[in-house]
């Protein structure tokens, strides 16, 4: 009797262990992907070995993703760390059907009417590297160290709102994990609470 | 395109209006907000309830306190006159959805009441009070909009607590009484005394347990536990892990490093049926948790430290320990002859020797764990390919002092400083010797010590101290007693010539020994890594070798200095070639050394995806340089009984290598509870349970539990 509890809670603990090991910790080696983007070029972790990548997960009719675009919030920062050497991927996870999701040429109209700066937008319809990463929400961002570690992964900043009046009085967590990181400093917040809408994955 | 930014700088835009407020997109109204009061009139001094009615349409929810994977939730600020104050949102217990991608959030459908209490000052002057307050929410179906209102709430005043009183009874809107009644239904208890019910908190790496007992647990089929978590916590998706009549456990994974948390607010949720219209829930707060951890940590520590002493002493008799437990017996041999306190003594420095290293490796583990980093057992010695060269190193030395190619002897200064005793020398070799046996026994996670190890881990630094010094004494016992009671050594042999032939053939053990080390080389670092390696080990045995060849007793100091100098140098210089340079960068090539026959190396994908087929599946955790990985391997998991009773059920095998230190399976064996291999797991078929087999394997365990599983499909 002993025993069979003992193996019915080892038993169900499992189901657990299984989902948490699919999300890699902090500090732990980004999963490798490989996705077009959406100039149809093929955009994989490996690539960039050896430089610091932002993966910033992605829906532009999310009023959380539309909070750091409506202002500029995150071109700026695009625009400023890919200056610095930084790779920026801004990935689409949202399967077809679900809001949210792009084809090539729409990424490619968004790209331009936001008059966004990252390095690429990933279009990931089948959600594969989101899995990967466990991302659940956009924005969802990880920053990855060149190693190919993950330094960071969390929010986009300290305040969950969709209010973009937020922004100035929040503390980015990107900008100062990549500040920190670049200075060769360990990052002092590197896991917080995402926030946002879901990331759309396919209903099964 | 910009549509989409004018369509966002629309939604934000704040509506107002005087008591129902709508949120419209796209011409469809969304969610309808009012603002209600529990009373008809407000006296001075008197409390009353106001709440916020949101309407939803259907399919869309807002969300509770803690938002879940998704989703934000709804804001209250009340702007209200000077003097009156809000208490915080009585919060309904929340629905539980499950999105596509294994989303989790908690909110609510269709209509929800948050409540707040009001209290307004002892003197009110004007009548009627108008109080206002700003709601933002997020509402979603499969996309989420940000809505926000202000609202106002006029209410007349009476003069005083009584006047009100009786107005509240007499003219009250008997559908806000309904309403709110409703609604108050649906909070949360506080938790019952501890006679009642009790909720234990424990923590183990990643992961919060919560035991909550109560006689009436059994009443409800869908006990859940809904987490507030505080800060910056990230928390996993709470689930159940036992449950017997009056007695539940769930786990609670924490995904962010927060070290010192130890419990989390949150409610316990009873139904009939999941999300149940009859759902009650107790609030778990921070008193209860205050009362659960101090009763938590005196349960089962005894057993631990007991089961520590017991796995110390089984470690005597680990294959990877016998070599050292001859050496001492031999050593006991010799001093057969000796006096009764010599020998004693011999045997607390070899006592002394176990304990040093075992505290040393506890206060080692109590700063890694410090500084966040994953610590297991063996796997934190033997995963590192510099920590098994440089017991090989130690290894061959003892081997070539055994052959007699050198002496141990101490250098003069500090022979001089002991005395210049033969007796301190013996026992310095005592305690060297203790802590030899110990580096070796590390590797050998014996049954009970893995489970008392697993449970150390967990816990304090005090406690992970306390069983070590618990390992150490149940390892150290057998030779206190014996050199205690020197009257058992009575009949051993008297020494001899032949003790020298004993000697020597000690060496040839710890020489296979060293085989065994060289072949976890092997497989951590390729032949490559073993070859380079192999060539340091050379140099070692050179130097050993010009140690006893040329600095003898009677040797000047130029030349000993000399002769010292060459073996330093020598040794620096292949070790900077050999190991700085050619060792470090030898490494296997993980695709290539894949998993050997029908075995597939494992990945949580993997895993998954042969469930999600309905395949039972097996997970052997295993490791090169676990020598119980290899016995149960060869003598249980690739005998033929066991390989055709796997074809036969259409399982499908997988190895975890841990050779490594993998970290995606070093968080799985932490899991369940292990700090390292072997391990290992049947996992039936789709949706039930998987099976955790003993560290020792049979074939007859195996064979039972593999008859109870249904034989899949096999030809699909």
């Amino acid at each position: 009797m002993k025993t069979k509890l003992l193996l019915t809670a080892v038993a169900a603990s499992v189901a657990g262990a299984l989902y948490a090991a699919d999300v890699p910790p902090v500090g732990s080696a980004a999963p490798e992907f490989s996705t077009p983007d959406a100039n149809g070029k093929t955009q994989s972790l490996s690539q960039y070995k050896g430089k610091y990548v932002v993966l910033e997960w992605f829906n532009p009719d999310c009023p959380f993703v539309k909070k750091h675009y409506g202002g500029g919030n995150m071109q700026k920062l695009q625009e400023d760390y890919t200056g610095k050497g930084v790779v920026w991927l801004t990935i689409d996870s949202n399967a077809p059907g679900t809001e949210g999701n792009l084809t090539a040429d729409q990424a490619q109209k968004v790209m331009n009417s936001w008059k966004t700066k990252m390095t690429a937008l990933l279009i990931d319809p089948e959600s594969k590297v989101a899995k990967l990463y466990g991302a659940k929400n956009t924005p969802h961002m990880v920053v990855i160290n060149p190693e190919g570690k993950i330094v960071y992964e969390g929010a986009i900043d300290s305040k969950a709102s969709p209010n973009p009046a937020d922004i100035p009085s929040s503390t980015n967590y990107v900008k100062s994990a990549l500040d920190e990181s670049l200075a060769g400093k360990p990052v002092s917040n590197a896991q917080t609470k995402p926030y946002g809408c879901s990331v759309k994955y396919k209903s099964s | 395109m910009t549509s989409w930014l004018r369509l966002s700088i629309a939604l934000g835009a704040v509506v107002l209006a005087h008591s129902g407020l709508g949120q419209n997109y796209q011409g469809r109204e969304l969610v309808k907000a009012t603002l209600l009061a529990d009373t008809s009139a407000v006296g001075p001094g008197k409390p009353f309830t106001a709440g916020l009615l949101l309407r939803m349409a259907p399919g869309w929810h807002t969300y509770w306190k803690f938002s879940g994977d998704a989703g934000l939730p709804t804001e209250i600020k009340w702007n209200l006159p000077p003097g009156w104050k809000a208490g915080e949102i009585q919060w309904p217990i929340p629905l539980k959805t499950n999105d596509p991608g294994d989303i989790q959030t908690y909110g609510y459908q269709d209509e929800i009441l948050l409540m707040q209490e009001i209290t307004p000052p002892a003197k009110i002057d004007i009548s009627p009070v108008k109080l206002s307050a700003e709601a933002n929410w997020l509402v979603c179906e499969k996309i989420c909009i940000p809505g926000s209102a202000k609202l106002e709430l006029e209410l007349p005043t009476a003069a005083s607590a009584e006047a009100a009183a009786a107005a509240g009874s007499a003219k009250a809107d008997p559908k806000n009484t309904d309403l709110f009644a409703r609604y108050r239904r649906l909070l949360p208890q506080n938790f019952p005394d501890s006679k009642m019910a009790t909720a234990t908190w424990s923590r183990s790496n990643s992961e919060l347990r919560l035991k909550i007992v109560n006689e009436n647990l059994a009443n409800y089929p869908t006990v859940d536990f809904y987490p507030v978590p505080q800060g910056n916590t990230v928390v996993g998706h709470p689930s159940l892990e036992s449950r017997k009549s009056n007695e539940i456990v769930f786990r609670i994974p924490i995904e962010s490093p927060d070290k010192n948390l130890s419990a989390m607010p949150g409610l316990v949720v009873f139904s009939k049926s999941p999300n149940g219209n009859d759902r009650a829930a107790w609030q778990l707060g921070t008193t209860a948790i205050a009362a659960a951890q101090t009763a938590q940590p005196s349960r089962g520590i005894v057993t631990f430290l007991f089961f520590g002493f017991i796995g110390g002493f089984i470690l005597n008799l680990m294959p990877c320990v016998l070599p050292v437990i001859s050496l001492k017996i031999f050593g006991f041999i010799q001093q057969a002859g000796q006096s009764r306190q010599k020998i004693f003594r011999s045997g607390l420095a070899f006592t002394a020797g176990i304990f040093a290293w075992f505290l040393a490796l506890a206060l080692v583990l109590i700063a890694l764990k410090a500084g966040g980093r994953d610590v297991t057992w063996g796997g934190f010695q033997f995963t590192n390919a510099y920590f098994v060269l440089g017991l090989s190193v130690i290894v061959l030395v003892f081997a070539l002092n055994l052959f007699g190619v050198f002496e141990i002897s101490l250098p003069q200064s500090m022979t001089r400083g002991l005395l210049a005793s033969s007796e301190r020398k013996d026992n310095l070799g005592s305690f060297f010797q203790g802590v030899f046996a110990t580096v070796l026994a590390t590797p050998c996670t014996a049954p009970f010590l893995g489970t008392a190890l697993g449970f150390a881990f967990t816990q304090s630094p005090l406690v992970i101290l306390s069983m070590f010094v618990a390992v150490a004494a149940g390892m150290s016992a057998p030779y206190l007693l014996l050199s205690a009671q020197p009257a058992w050594l009575r009949f051993l042999p008297q020494p001899g010539a032949w003790m020298v032939h004993v000697k020597q053939f000690m060496g040839f053990l710890l020489l296979a020994t060293l085989l065994f080390l060289l072949y976890v080389l092997g497989a951590q670092r390729g032949l490559d890594g073993a070859i380079w390696a192999s060539c340091f080990l050379l140099i070692v045995a050179i130097a050993c070798w010009m140690k006893g060849a040329f600095i003898l007793p009677a040797t000047s100091v130029t030349k000993r200095t000399l002769v010292v100098v060459f073996m330093l140098l020598l040794l620096l210089l292949s070790g900077v070639y050999f190991i700085g340079d050619k060792f470090r960068v030898s490494k296997i090539d993980v695709a290539v050394s894949g998993a050997p026959g029908d075995w597939q190396p494992f990945t949580p994908e993997r895993l998954q995806g042969a469930r999600d087929q309905g395949r039972a599946v097996f997970v052997d955790f295993t490791a090169a340089w676990c020598l119980t990985c290899k016995y149960n391997e060869k003598s249980v998991l690739e005998s033929a009984a066991i390989r055709e009773a796997f074809q036969r059920h259409g399982v499908v095998k997988l190895k975890a290598d841990w050779t490594n230190g993998d970290p995606v399976i070093t968080k799985l064996l932490q899991q369940f509870g292990r700090p390292g291999v072997p391990l290992y797991v049947l996992y039936p078929g789709k949706s039930e349970e998987p099976i955790v087999f003993p560290e020792l394997l049979t074939q007859r365990i195996l064979l039972d539990k593999l008859e109870t599983i249904t034989p899949a499909v096999v030809s699909q």
